[in-house]
This record gives C-alpha cells, structure tokens and sequence, in this order.
C-alpha cells in the first residue's frame, strides 16, 4: 500500500503562500483568502506489479481565493488507485479542477466540492481513457450551499477493448443556494464492442430559482468522420487515432498551464496510440 | 481517364443506379444534372467509395485500374477527389493539422517525400489566397461552426492543397447565396488545367454559368437519360425536368423505362 505524499504535489508558483500539512485523515491544504495559485498532482508508475495507491485531500479555498488543480494519474499496469478529494470553497472563491485518468488497472476518482459560501465558483473538468480490462471511475458531487453559486462539470470517457468507465455525478442545490447556474455534461467514446460506459449524472434542486442542466452520451466514432478523412487519403487506422485524439483533446484545450501540457502530451499520445 | 461501364448500384435494398456509362477523357469538364432523387449523389459517392453503396453491376476504370477495389484512401492517393455536399466537422482537429496530414498521406501515395511544417506554411498560405479563404480559417477546427459558404470554400481549398487529377463536386452549389457561389466558383476555375478532370453534379444550371462545362449529362430513374453540350444545362434551366424521359425514379425493375406522370 502506498499512501500519498506531499510528494505528489507541488505547487505553483512556488512561492504561493499554501499551508500544506500531513495529517492523519490525509493531506490538508488550506489556500488563503485571496491567494491564487495551482496545484500539480502526479502519480507514475512505482513498478509492473500490484500495488495500491491511496489518496486523501482536503482542501479550503478562503475567501476570493482561486485554485486550480491538475491531477494525472499515469500508474503502473496493475496498479489500483483510490483518490479521495474534498474541497471547501468560501464566499467568492473559486476552485478548477482538470483530472487526468490514463494508467492503472482499476481506478477510482472521487470529488466532492462543498460551496459553503455565496458567489463560489467550481469548475471539475476531466478526460478518462480505459484500455485492455482497466475499470475507471468517477464519483462526483458538487453542493451549493449558498446563494449565487456557478459550477461546471464536464467529463469525458474513451473506453476500448473491455474496458469499463463510470461517471457518477451529482449536483445538489441546497433550499438557501438560489440563483444556482450549474452544468454538467459526460461524453463517452467507444471503440470496441466489448467496452461498457456507465453514466449516471443527476441533479437534485431543493431551491427554487436556479438555472441547471445536465446530460451525458455515449457513442461511436462517427462513419461520416472517418470516411471524410479516408477520402482525403489519411489511412483508416491514422484516421481513427486522429478522431479519438480530437474528441480528447477538448479536454486537454482546457489546460492553461504549460508545465502541465507538456507533461500531458506524451501520456496522451501513449492512451491513444491504439493497436488497430 | 474515367470510364463508368452499365454501372449499378443501391443503399441498403433500394436500387438507385440502373446502369450508368458514362466516358470521360482528361481535361474535360462534365455536369451531371437531374432532378432530386435521380441518383447524382449515389454516383459521386460511390466514386469516392464511401460506405453503405453497395455496386451491384458495371464497372468503373479510372486511369485504366480498377477504382471500386480500391479503398478511400488509395482512391484519393491516385488522384481521385469528392467534394462533398454537406462538409464534416471535425472540432478538435485544426484544417491547418487535417490538411497537412492528408497532403503528407496522398504524398505518401505518391512516393514523394513529407512536406516539413515551414514549406507547408508556405503552401496553405498560397493556396488560401487563391480559392479567397481568410487565413484565420486555417487555424480554425475543420468545418467547425463555418457557414454554408466557408464549409463548400474549405472544399476547394482541400481540392487545391491535394492537387487531384479527378474532382468530384457534389452538389457544391447547393445553399449558396450568390456571393459564396462567384467564389467557389472561381476558385474552381482557378484549378482548372488540361491535366486535371471535372465531374460536376448539381442540381442547378447556375453553377454552369460560371463553370463552363464541356459536356452535360442529365441523370433521371438511375441513368443517363440525355447527353449534350452546354446549351442542354441551359435548356433544362428553361424548361426544368419535366418534359424528360422517365424523370420519375423508375419503379418497375431495371430496363423498363416506367411511365411519365
């Protein structure tokens, strides 16, 4: 068993004033009122055997604060990853969440965001790729507590050979947290007849003035797609691993921090360097 | 350099081509025209080799070979170029990245060596200038949120960065307004050569006004029902499809020409 450290983290820019401290539940990161910065959370490989690699973070974003958080999990083939992520965004805070789920055998992300004050904003964007008999999850859920919240959610999944990928998603719209805007989306690809998507996003609205939607597909790679660049004469497997890069790639756009596209690039490269 | 020989075919168990000849030599310009449902699409589709087109009969040569053996891709390597009526978008894939993986593909084809980012620069840019597409269109996704006009233009500039031996338009006229059409129009005249080969498919005789075809074909019920010069588009544009043979698609089995209604 391998437990987080704060090795796995580091932030930038370095010298933004977090308090980062290991506690016995996990990790405790506290982001001062009106601070801004980023944190970089990265898992490789630590071998070819089975291990288990276990995560526990608690987050505060004070008052007008911004965080955002980039989190790559590229482990080894047998691995099994549990992440457990809580965060607490306060009055006109904003958290930015962008998850990376490329490697491991069995993983298993889950968030939840508490917005415990007015005018907080949080975005929890991610991208899963599953291949051979990797079995990914996603638990989500994003709470407004208060008034004048905004949350974006959008996740998206490509799952080949058997492959399996669950998004679970959840928006809770306290009675207090009117005028709430909240979207929540999950797109799946897949490439294989033997692969499974899950997708469950829900939303449950206690107040009565708010703006919500939510919605999720699961799909194939489109035959017009392909056969418009077959007919420009790029080979049908170049084609696919183009299409299956374009899908992904809407995620990665997303992703303002060179360090972290960089590093991203590579491992993207490698999860959709398909076979076929 | 294209020769279609009694050429049948269907989607799913609809028969729509009910043999087709048609001859074409290089350098010339050939409209086919006909009323909805005549079958135009199936034919310049089943040229390109796109899925769903089933060729029940017939044959087509193109240079001498083969083309339905071969796949999309080696059909666009040789030469071979569909302009498509309703453009993909593709978000996620900038033109400028599609169009230098497909000129690097055909190039491939070809036995000529991959063009490097600089000289595919230059080419775009120049390319771009000479079917009037905005530079910002290049770094845009393919397709991706244009208009009717700049989608159909992307086409053109595809056909002009490919550099075909054999274009094929279908229906690229269709929802231009008359503006978008000059331009699409000029930037086809503008790839004009007599090595290079045009089968044009329209509904329309407008197109033909600025693309002066050298011959017409009108296509009614799956065949080619009359064959004429460019006063036939100018005639049909008069008089629409009406007084034709058979413009109804034909309803009895292949060889019975049905009745007018």
């Amino acid at each position: 068993m391998i437990f987080a450290k704060a090795r796995n983290l580091s932030v930038l820019p370095a010298d933004a004033p977090l308090r980062i401290e290991e506690a016995a539940d996990g990790i405790r990161i506290h982001v001062p009122a009106g601070c801004q910065a980023s944190l970089v959370e990265r898992y490789d490989p630590e071998g070819p055997e089975p291990y288990t690699t276990q995560t526990k973070l608690h987050v505060t974003v004070a008052e007008n604060a911004r965080l955002t958080h980039y989190k790559l999990v590229h482990e080894g083939p047998q691995a099994n990853h549990q992440s457990f992520l809580e965060v607490d965004v306060q009055k006109a805070a904003s958290f930015e969440s962008h998850v990376f789920l490329f490697e491991g055998a069995q993983i298993r992300n889950t968030i939840q965001v508490r917005m415990s004050g007015e005018d907080a904003e949080c975005v929890l964007n991610g991208l899963y790729i599953g291949r051979g008999h990797q079995v990914i999850e996603t638990h989500t859920l994003i709470e407004h507590q208060k008034p004048r919240g905004t949350s974006r959610e959008f996740y998206k999944g490509i799952l080949d050979d058997q492959s399996r990928g669950l998004f679970d998603g959840l928006i809770l719209v306290q009675k207090e947290a009117q005028k709430t805007d909240s979207i929540q989306t999950n797109k799946n690809l897949l490439l294989s007849t033997e692969a499974h998507a899950n997708a469950n996003p829900e939303l449950k609205i206690l107040a009565n003035d708010v703006k919500c939607k939510h919605g999720a597909t699961i799909g194939q790679i489109s035959a017009d797609a392909l056969f418009y660049l077959r007919s420009r004469g790029v080979p049908a497997p170049e084609a696919r691993r183009l299409l299956i890069y374009a899908f992904a790639s809407e995620m990665m756009e997303k992703v303002q921090l060179p360090e972290v596209r960089q590093a991203l690039f590579p491992c993207l490269n490698l999860a959709t360097s398909i076979k076929k | 350099m294209l020769e279609i020989k009694n050429l049948e075919a269907s989607v799913g168990n609809k028969q729509i081509l009910r043999g087709i000849n048609l001859s074409v030599k290089t350098g010339e310009v050939h409209a086919i025209m006909g009323p909805n449902g005549s079958g135009k699409s199936t034919l310049a589709n089943v040229l390109a080799g796109r899925e769903g087109y089933t060729v029940t009969k017939g044959e087509v040569l193109y240079e001498g070979k083969n083309l339905l053996e071969m796949t999309p891709e080696q059909r666009a390597g040789a030469g071979v170029f569909l302009a498509f009526q309703y453009p993909i978008e593709i978000p996620g894939v900038t033109n400028n990245y599609f169009m230098k993986t497909a000129l690097n593909s055909v190039r491939k084809f070809r036995g000529l060596p991959e063009i490097d980012a600089m000289d595919f620069l230059k080419v775009i840019k120049e390319k771009a200038k000479r079917v009037e597409m905005p530079e910002p269109m290049l770094t845009r996704f393919v397709n991706d949120g244009f208009s009717g006009g700049e989608k159909k233009r992307n086409e053109i500039l595809q056909m002009a960065v490919l550099e075909p031996k054999l274009c094929i338009l279908d229906e690229t006229d269709s929802g231009l307004d008359i503006d978008a059409l000059q331009i699409v129009a000029k930037g086809i005249n503008a790839l004009r050569s007599p090595d290079r080969t045009f089968v044009i498919v329209t509904h329309y005789q407008r197109l033909l006004n600025y693309v002066q075809p050298d011959f017409v074909h009108v296509l009614s019920g799956g065949r080619i029902v009359k064959s004429g010069g460019k006063e036939l588009a100018i005639e049909l544009e008069k008089k629409g499809y009406g007084w034709l043979p058979a413009t109804e698609p034909l309803a009895g089995p292949p060889g019975r020409v049905a009745e007018k209604t």
